[in-house]
């Protein structure tokens, strides 16, 4: 066949083989080595159960996902090259990244309606995750850190929302802020929550720079840490759920 | 592998013959290997995983390309917005904030829920159904994790859709502008 000469043709060179240390896989010990052979591919297994690969079982909503947070993960470290996080400032960055920044508006919609959809779709995830029964023993702490991770998607989607510093940023920390206050017992754990949420009393400067730090440095960080936790387990586990074999 | 062990992975069944048919080339191992269910990962899970990326990226390209994010007037503590709404996600703790003291709606339900769904497997404990959507044998726990979703669902498009000015309930199509 044309095509299988032209794949050894690319693939059965020194160039091609020292990136990828092996020829082309066509046989099963090379199909092992695309795995074990590449550091960002091995925390899978080199073979899988068929229900593993079946659409209608997982319906891909944990890998979509995954694939929404490293969307977000791009598009947030260009986005950062033209935000600063000044009250002063923050609302014409916005302004400019619609206006003046080639592509900046592609970048802003892809963040946003992005970070929509992970919440969305971590949701449905669990839903999967239930109606399947993929919670039981012995997943039972990865369904934990599943529920963390929804909360820190959460928490993400929040504090990047008062980023653009504008009414609807502004009036819907206000909000949330309100009800972190309603802790009780209000006086002393509400008061001081709210204090330590907002850098102050009101929704200002001081809530600007902590919602942005979390935003982009502490919350990622600490869902990529569990998102690793989360994948690692699912091998340990022994792979995706599947209905017992007779 | 020996005879016995042989008979014990692929057992005969007693209505056919067996014999030599035919020696096949292949390039897996298929020594000491029973039967089983697994394929190689790549390149049938890898390429459904980048053929998933691709169609993600697309989709939310193309949105992206349609609508545009959200951009209001610049932030304005002294122009209060009526009602002022929290982010989709959060409605459904919003709309309860209307019901009672904001404690129970703000912090008491959502950390009541999140025990709870952290300590479910922990009780649920039976074995069976498991791989198997919506399997018979789970119906219970399937109703009650449907009537969670349907109530915090239901609370979100409540506080999205039908809640108006003073947090009064309109109807959607006549909704007064929120200034
Ligand atoms: C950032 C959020 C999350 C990411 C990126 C993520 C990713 C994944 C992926 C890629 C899988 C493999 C199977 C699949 O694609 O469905 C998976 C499985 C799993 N996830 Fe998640 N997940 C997240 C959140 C959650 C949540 C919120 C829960 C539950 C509360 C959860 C519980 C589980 C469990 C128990 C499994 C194993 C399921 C089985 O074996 O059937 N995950 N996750």
């Amino acid at each position: 066949m044309k095509m299988n000469r032209l794949w050894e043709l690319l693939t059965n060179n020194r160039f091609y083989k020292s990136i990828f240390r092996h020829g082309y896989p066509d046989d099963e010990i090379k199909r092992s080595e695309v795995v074990t052979g590449n550091l960002f591919l091995h925390i899978q297994p080199v073979k899988v159960h068929k229900n593993t690969i079946r659409t209608g079982y997982t319906l891909g909503l944990g890998l979509i996902s995954f694939y929404l947070f490293i969307i977000l993960t791009v598009t947030g470290v260009l986005l950062m090259f033209y935000y600063i996080p000044s009250i002063e400032r923050a609302y014409n960055d916005m302004k400019d990244l619609e206006f003046a920044v080639s592509f900046g508006i592609i970048f802003r919609n892809l963040h946003r309606w992005g970070a929509h959809g992970m919440v969305a779709f971590v949701f449905l995830h669990m839903c999967r995750v239930f109606f399947t029964g993929g919670y039981k023993s012995p997943r039972e702490f990865n369904w934990g850190i599943g529920v963390i991770l929804l909360i820190l998607t959460l928490f993400l989607s929040l504090t990047g929302y008062l980023l653009p510093w504008d009414q609807l940023a502004f009036w819907a920390i206000t909000i949330v802020a309100n009800l972190i206050g309603t802790t009780p017992p209000e006086k002393i754990m509400g008061a001081s929550l709210r204090q330590v949420v907002l850098g102050g009393t009101i929704v200002g400067q001081n809530a600007l720079i902590r919602f942005y730090v979390m935003h982009v440095v502490v919350l990622p960080l600490v869902a990529a840490a569990l998102i690793g936790v989360h994948f690692w387990r699912i091998r340990k586990d022994g792979g995706i759920s599947r209905p017992a074999e007779e | 592998m020996d005879k016995k062990e042989e008979t014990v992975i692929f057992p005969k069944n007693p209505n056919k013959t067996y014999g030599l048919m035919e020696l096949t080339k292949t390039k897996s191992f298929q020594i000491e290997k029973g039967p089983d269910n697994t394929v190689t990962s790549w390149p049938h899970l890898l390429f459904r995983e980048l053929i998933l990326f691709m169609g993600v990226f697309i989709a939310l390209m193309i949105i992206s390309m349609v609508f545009n994010a959200p951009l209001e007037e610049q932030a304005n503590p002294s122009n209060t917005p009526n009602p002022a709404k929290a982010p989709w996600y959060f409605l459904g703790l919003q709309e309860m904030l209307a019901w009672a003291h904001p404690f129970w709606g703000g912090i008491f339900v959502p950390t009541v829920v999140t025990i709870i769904l952290i300590l479910t497997p922990y009780f649920d404990t039976s074995q069976k159904g498991v791989g198997v959507w919506f399997a018979p044998e789970r119906r219970i726990a399937n109703l009650l994790f449907t009537i969670f979703i349907v109530l915090a669902v239901g609370l979100i498009v409540v506080g999205e859709f039908f809640r108006g000015p003073n947090w009064q309930i309109f109807w959607p199509w006549n909704m007064p502008s929120p200034h």
